[in-house]
């Protein structure tokens, strides 16, 4: 018999979000597919504090989805970016199609993934500040939501627009999660909740017996066998670990402190 | 306590809805502009081709020289814009006919950039 894997159900979910952002960005929805962009909430509290109003095309929505999905970090960690967040699952994809292309990838060196990740708050930064300073979404060229899902619209940059979107699709193919993992500036923004994340993956250390399955399953490389309890920031609480792990218990999902 | 899978992505639904139904809290202009500090008549025009601050200043901006009106309130992401009017100078043919005006940009092309799809 044929089990259901967390993956189905995730992959599932995911494919439904990506559905729906398709229906919104061809123009069927009462609002365009950026006003559902939770980055747009962070992205909108310099205007809303100075001036009070929405800067852009931003909106309300943008601002009630990021609290709602702190609220959700919070409880589940980043599970919107595992299970809902429509580049993430396109990223994912492109990972695994780098994978089955080139079977031996080598993966980024521990201390260096750590060092690569701080690119994203620089992008966060820099999101808000140009945000700020000119009242338009200026890095929208560079947006790989934007830029997708408009088709490079308007307030892409043409030939850098596509050249920023094509390099990270070469790194999505030779780096899981490459955009994720680097580049976000959401993941940014949920970082300081994500550590707090009541609901996690719980290791039995008697019945593990350390084979390190579980940690190269892992689409963020998180090394899940070392931990007890994995309040590691970047999980996504994707349950790949839980669907590798040979010895079916030793990995749960439990809620608690 | 052991969680089962599926539970995340309820969570996650649960999430997007209370962010859904929680954006009226959070409610704010695009742009709001007042010509006359006076009460009149309100009107939500539903605009085609309002849909960014530039877009919504622009809008407004149409009406600065009409007299009548006392004041445009325009809500971007909701292609709304709330006009303050005094009905006996202006009505709401008149201002539906403004906004759908041609304009003639300073690059030398024109065309129409607003359309009212209803009036609420």
């Amino acid at each position: 018999m044929t089990t259901v894997k967390n993956r189905h159900i995730r992959y599932s979910v995911s494919i439904i979000i990506l559905g729906l952002v398709v229906y919104l960005a061809l123009g069927f929805g009462a609002r365009t597919f950026e006003a559902y962009c939770p980055f747009g909430g962070a992205e909108s509290l310099w205007g809303l504090f100075t001036t009070g109003n929405f800067s852009c095309t931003l909106g309300p929505l943008n601002l009630s989805l990021m609290i709602a999905l702190i609220g959700l970090v919070v409880i589940s960690k980043k599970s919107f970016c595992g299970w809902a967040c429509p580049i993430g699952f396109l990223g994912e994809l492109f990972g695994k199609a780098g994978k089955a292309a080139w079977k031996k990838r080598p993966k980024v060196p521990r201390r260096a993934n750590a060092w690569i990740k701080i690119m994203r708050y620089v992008v966060l930064v820099a999101a808000l500040y140009f945000t700020y300073r000119t009242g338009e979404l200026i890095l929208r060229g560079y947006d790989p939501f934007f830029l997708i899902f408009s088709g490079f619209g308007h307030g892409s940059i043409g030939m850098i627009s596509v050249i920023v979107l094509s390099l990270t699709a070469i790194g999505a193919l030779l780096i899981p999660m490459f955009f994720c993992r680097y580049l976000c500036p959401l993941g940014a923004v949920f970082d300081p909740f994500s550590k707090l994340g009541l609901i996690k993956v719980i290791r039995n250390e008697e019945s593990c017996t350390a084979c390190g399955t579980c940690g190269d399953s892992c689409p963020h490389d998180i090394p899940v066998q070392t931990y007890q309890k994995v309040r590691h920031r970047d999980c996504t609480n994707c349950l790949e670990c839980i669907d590798a792990c040979p010895d079916k218990g030793t990995l749960q999902l439990r809620a608690g402190l | 306590m052991r969680i089962p899978g599926f539970i995340i992505p309820i969570f996650i639904a649960v999430a997007l809805t209370g962010g859904y139904f929680l954006r009226t809290a959070f409610t704010q202009p695009t742009t709001s502009v007042i010509h006359a500090d006076q009460s009149g008549k309100m009107s939500v025009f539903v605009v085609d081709g309002l849909k960014c601050g530039g877009t919504a200043s622009f809008f407004s901006s149409l009406y600065d020289s009409i007299p009548g009106i006392y004041g445009i309130t325009t809500y971007a992401t909701e292609h709304k814009a709330v006009f303050n009017y005094e009905p006996e100078l202006i009505s709401q043919d008149s201002i539906k006919a403004v906004m759908e005006a041609t304009i003639f940009f300073n690059d030398g092309t024109s065309g129409q950039v607003f359309k009212c799809l209803s009036v609420e």
